[in-house]
């Protein structure tokens, strides 16, 4: 069932970046797939500098979605990123650059150590301390929503140390 | 409007000159023995069978054990329905006695406290209400008696707000103070949490992600259940209380970029920032006066307790020596404070003075969270997995275990215990 869906979802995907390669100039008419799209950026009129050479028309590469990028861990009662934290950051830039109407909300959460009110302060810090590192890459902030979860979300409901690991978390859902 | 300032600054100070020291005594009440003095013991006291119409309805065989629980936990009473008084006691010694008239769906209840031996009668008292209220009669006889024997009311006819946990989603509930009656108040399939109650009862304050843009602070009668928005700000939108005049919110925003605590108006406009830090300031506690707001910062390094006025002024740190803690909550009287802090593992439940000294543990063990008083300052309500799964939990805090409350074996946590009905009625 959740393969399904995530094909079900890719497909989606697809079409809609298809259609939109091949109507970004021209009012939407319907979205069946476009024949051969020439996977062009946009039709530049500009003559003189000579365009360099177009970059090979890839094969057609699934679109990113917020499922394809990874989740960030923090230390306890910690906000600050690590090199694990910062390279898989990098990975999730690179991706959402590939895909740029990839807009998504950045979840803050919390282990269950300590209590629900500095917990929802906490993770609202991690999910901005996140959202600023992207931003930073040059990423436009307009594609981000910040969201507290505080303790109340937890990936995983054990209660020891590998536990809280999994759920001090920065992750992106679709929005 | 030059000189208007000076005049305003040297009332100001009268005032505060001049109220701490207005006593905060109850009003009413021809006060018998001052349980609340001296070394604290509970005083014997046996509530006799209540006698209902030979073919009365089915509640008035359950009310024995409503009424004795009662009087149980308002921690003034060691109460017994089996226990045989000793005549030779020295100790005061109480019974209790009534009888229940059902006239159509009408129900009264003729209590009587009495001393014992003598059995002079002490408190002779009527209530009347509709049958399906017949709990609350109990509830208000026990207050009245609680008053009689104390100088202050009881809080049997009151009720805790809370958040059932266990899934993926929390909703907010609400019960009778005894953990009769639990029911739903919120339905969102989404969170709630931190109720807080308004001063006179009518309204909860919560935390809810229901809007879908985080979390954002609403409000609701629990009567008609209908959520208003108070504070959706980008950001943060939580920990909110009412002033004790109901005028005010104080709360915890983000949209300055950083968690900080603010205070606006009880629908949410003419906001004013009160903490400012780049540390994280969170959950603000009005005290009683409405003078000072306590709250959370780490700025020392670990969350800690801090009192700032009500304007943001004067902040001075409450708590030392303790690790992470959370969770301040103002007595009724204003002259402590609870609060959780980290020990080993768990959080314990602790209270200080209202100036930071005397703070000692009240409850040990476990993950013990979100205290808040109950209307009498006899009690605090707290979330703790002290037996496992988190329910919730009340100490009497004069050195009695701490006693579960029944929530239908639901997860439950972030209590919060309701002022007095008006009138009791």
């Amino acid at each position: 069932m959740k393969r399904f869906s995530r094909m079900l979802m890719f497909v989606l995907a697809a079409t809609l970046a298809f259609s939109i390669a091949g109507c970004a100039k021209k009012p939407a008419k319907s979205a069946e797939v476009p024949p051969a799209p020439t996977p062009t950026t946009e039709t530049t009129p500009t003559p003189t500098p000579p365009p360099e050479p177009a970059p090979a028309p890839e094969p057609a590469k699934p679109a990113v979605t917020a499922a394809d990028l990874q989740i960030v861990y923090f230390a306890y009662d910690s906000f600050s990123l690590d090199d694990q934290a910062r390279a898989a950051l990098d990975n999730n830039a690179k991706l959402m650059r590939e895909n740029p109407s990839l807009a998504v909300s950045v979840d803050g959460h919390c282990d269950e150590r300590g209590t629900v009110e500095y917990n929802q302060a906490l993770g609202q810090k991690r999910a901005e301390t996140v959202q600023q590192y992207l931003t930073e890459l040059g990423l436009g902030g307009e594609r981000f929503r910040v969201i507290s979860y505080g303790k109340e979300r937890p990936a995983s409901e054990g209660h020891d140390e590998a536990a809280w690991a999994r759920n001090r978390r920065v992750e992106f859902t679709p929005r | 409007m030059s000189h208007r300032p000076s005049a305003l600054l040297t009332l100001t100070i009268l005032v505060a000159l001049v109220l701490p020291a207005a006593p905060a005594r109850a009003q009413g009440g021809d006060v018998r023995i001052d349980v609340k003095s001296g070394a604290i013991a509970r005083l014997p006291l046996r509530c006799e069978p209540l006698q209902g119409p030979p073919s009365g309805p089915a509640p008035v065989r359950a009310a024995d054990e409503v009424l004795a629980l009662d009087l149980q936990s308002s921690a003034v009473f060691q109460a017994n329905r089996m226990w045989a008084p000793d005549p030779a006691a020295t100790e005061p010694q109480f019974v209790t006695s009534g009888k229940w008239t059902v006239t159509g769906d009408k129900v009264r209840l003729d209590g009587e406290l009495r001393d014992f031996p003598a059995r002079r009668p002490i408190l002779v008292r009527a209530y009347d209400g509709p049958v399906a209220d017949w709990r609350r009669l109990l509830h208000r006889f026990s207050d009245d008696i609680v008053q009689q024997i104390t100088g202050e009311r009881g809080v049997a006819d009151t009720r805790i707000a809370f958040v059932v946990c266990g899934g993926r989603d929390k909703e907010l509930w609400l019960m009778d103070a005894d953990g009769h009656g639990a029911r739903a108040l919120t339905a969102d399939k989404s969170i709630a949490q931190s109720p807080s109650w308004s001063p006179e009862g009518s309204l909860l304050l919560f935390t809810s992600w229901r809007g879908g843009t985080g979390p954002q602070v609403w409000v609701m009668s629990p009567e008609n259940r209908k959520p208003y928005l108070v504070s959706g700000r980008a950001g943060l939108n939580t920990s909110a209380c009412y002033s004790p005049d109901g005028q005010r919110v104080a709360c915890t925003l983000s949209m300055d970029g950083n968690a900080e605590v603010y205070s606006l108006d009880a629908r949410g406009g003419s906001l004013q920032r009160l903490t400012n830090h780049r540390a994280i300031d969170t959950s603000p506690a009005w005290s009683p006066t409405g003078r000072e707001i306590a709250f959370t910062s780490d700025r020392s390094g670990t969350p800690q307790l801090y009192v700032m006025d009500s304007d943001g002024g004067s902040v001075r740190r409450l708590t030392y020596d303790v690790d992470y803690t959370d969770s301040p909550s103002w007595s009724p009287k204003g002259d402590r404070l609870a609060f959780v802090t980290r020990v080993g593992g768990g959080f314990d439940l602790w209270t200080c003075r209202a100036d930071g000294t005397g703070a000692a543990p009240v409850v040990t063990g476990g993950n013990n969270e979100n205290p808040r008083w109950s209307a009498d300052g006899r009690h605090l309500v707290f979330a703790s997995n002290r037996d496992g799964g988190y329910g919730l939990w009340v100490t009497d805090l004069d050195g009695a275990l701490p006693r579960k409350l029944s929530t239908g074996g639901r997860c439950a946590v972030s209590p919060a215990w309701s002022p007095r009905r008006a009138s009791g009625r």
